[in-house]
């Protein structure tokens, strides 16, 4: 019990500290890819410190509980998903409630940024809901066919599973939702080509774009548990999790860094080309997936 | 990072973080912007500095005002200016900003920015090339260290000679003060005001 709740409070903190780490790695490699130095990769780091030092402005209340709503979520959706061996949270459905937690931080940050009266947050949000119904679709066809092959909604029982029997990627039914989930990948952890929503040459930074001080920070602290939920999940269901935090994270760097070199190459989506990208192929790919799981053959 | 600096940092982490995190407001007053691309970009990498081009004004702490001031620009640049948060830092690009420039004599440009808005530091130059920008970010470092890029105190402080000076240019100012006035402008606007008011009621008894 004392171990749950000791977990419970170092595992936000943990995925924080990865969190920021990755979006440091990524603009540092995205300037080595341009062929800059770049900058420190402690700069997120040096940014959020910034914004917290600076004055803030609110828009209400609900701008302010928003923000919490959507940070909150984010915050109980992470402990549900195994890390290495800390899974706090974690028990039998443990699926199911991640499907419907992981709504409620684009919620909350479209309830936050309505305040604020700025064309930009309503073009944004609409492009964030968008974009969430877009990968809503493949996402849960691929959770129906892992829950459909291994019989159990429970992400621990998964990695158990895998780690017996091998990785889902690499295993004959499963390795197609595997793919349509590294296709929409991008999309859930807002990189390019689906970054759409906080384009910041288009719409300055879309639902963004009002937020100043500590509201900015806790909002960048959002999109770092947001990075760490996707690669984390995606871990846990194909690659077969792991029994360390170590070789967690070692796994979680190679997925990032090809997410990341898609992110640095590619131009950026136009929304209707988002949506029809996603419902075609991963979803396609997922629905054949899900097919075959139930055939007896595999 | 250099590790003589942790003990800095544990000392003043607001005032490092200031430093080492400029987000610079991407805004086009005039033809210095065309310098900013090469400065951002992989010619001369600013992200190195950790000078970044902040997507709005409310994620800004830098505005660097890139040449020629115009009465409708100033406009602008005052609006941005107010949205950005506190503290905040300008720096004046070109020679325009300074004295006018080559339009020195010109009916339509604003000839000292700083009777308008503060100013912690000029670039002269037309144009400056990118590296007086990084020089100039140094120079911001080494005033930001000792409290003297005080530009944003000096607007509060001082903010009825600013207000005045700006409500001169561009007649009367369409959104609220950002700071409470002194007691003398505002008894002096409702005398204006009232004035208009008659002027108004005299034309329509004339009607």
């Amino acid at each position: 019990m004392v171990i749950k709740i000791i977990q419970i409070i170092v595992y936000p903190i943990l995925a924080f500290i990865i969190g920021i780490f990755f979006i440091g790695l990524s603009r540092k490699m995205m300037a080595r890819i341009h062929r800059r130095y770049g900058p420190p990769i402690t700069q997120p780091l040096i940014d959020l410190i910034r914004f917290f030092y600076q004055k803030g402005f609110s828009h209400g209340s609900i701008f302010n509980f928003g923000i919490i709503l959507s940070l909150a979520g984010s915050i109980v959706v992470l402990l549900f998903i195994p890390f290495g061996r800390m899974s706090p949270l974690s028990s039998s459905g443990g699926l199911l409630v991640i499907l419907y937690i992981m709504l409620f931080a684009p919620l909350g940050v479209a309830l936050s940024g309505g305040e604020g009266a700025n064309p930009n947050i309503s073009i944004g949000i609409s492009r964030k809901l968008i974009l969430s119904l877009g990968y809503e679709v493949p996402f849960l066809l691929i959770i129906l066919a892992i829950m459909t092959y291994y019989k159990t909604t429970s992400i621990t029982e998964i990695v158990k599973i895998q780690q017996e029997a091998g990785w889902a990627l690499f295993s004959i039914p499963l390795f197609l939702p595997g793919i349509a989930y590294l296709l929409i990948l991008p999309a859930i952890i807002g990189m390019r080509p689906f970054d759409i929503v906080s384009a910041p040459q288009e719409i300055s930074s879309g639902p963004m774009v009002e937020y100043s001080g500590k509201y900015l920070a806790l909002v960048h602290i959002e999109h770092a548990f947001t990075l760490f939920i996707g690669i984390a999940l995606f871990i846990n269901l194909f690659l077969g999790g792991a029994t360390n935090i170590g070789f967690f994270f070692l796994k979680m760097i190679v997925l990032f860094v090809i997410v990341l070199i898609v992110n640095a190459v590619f131009p950026r989506y136009r929304v209707e080309q988002a949506i029809k990208y996603l419902w075609k192929w991963p979803t396609l790919i997922a629905f054949v997936g899900l097919i075959l799981t139930k055939i007896p053959i595999f | 990072m250099d590790r003589n600096q942790i003990a800095k940092w544990l000392k003043s982490p607001d005032k490092m973080a200031r430093k080492y995190s400029l987000g610079a407001v991407y805004f086009c007053t005039g033809c210095g912007i065309i310098e900013i691309p090469p400065v951002i970009t992989s010619r001369w990498d600013a992200e190195r500095f950790g000078v970044v081009a902040a997507p709005s004004p409310r994620h800004a702490n830098l505005f660097l005002i890139t040449g020629y001031v115009a009465v409708k620009t100033l406009k602008a640049i005052i609006r941005t200016y107010e949205q950005m948060p506190e503290p905040k830092y300008t720096v004046a690009f070109g020679s325009c900003p300074i004295n006018g420039g080559m339009y020195w004599d010109s009916y339509n440009t604003i000839k000292h920015l700083d009777k308008y808005i503060p100013i912690d530091g000029w670039i002269a130059g037309c144009m400056p090339r990118p590296e007086a920008i990084f020089i100039a970010v140094t120079k911001l470092w080494m005033m930001i260290d000792k409290d003297a890029a005080n530009g944003y105190i000096r607007y509060r402080e001082h903010y009825d000679y600013y207000r005045r000076n700006q409500e001169k240019v561009l007649g009367k100012l369409a959104w609220p003060p950002l700071y409470p006035l002194n007691k003398s402008i505002e008894v002096e606007r409702k005398e204006s005001k009232s004035k208009e008011y008659k002027e108004k009621e005299l034309l329509s008894v004339s009607e």
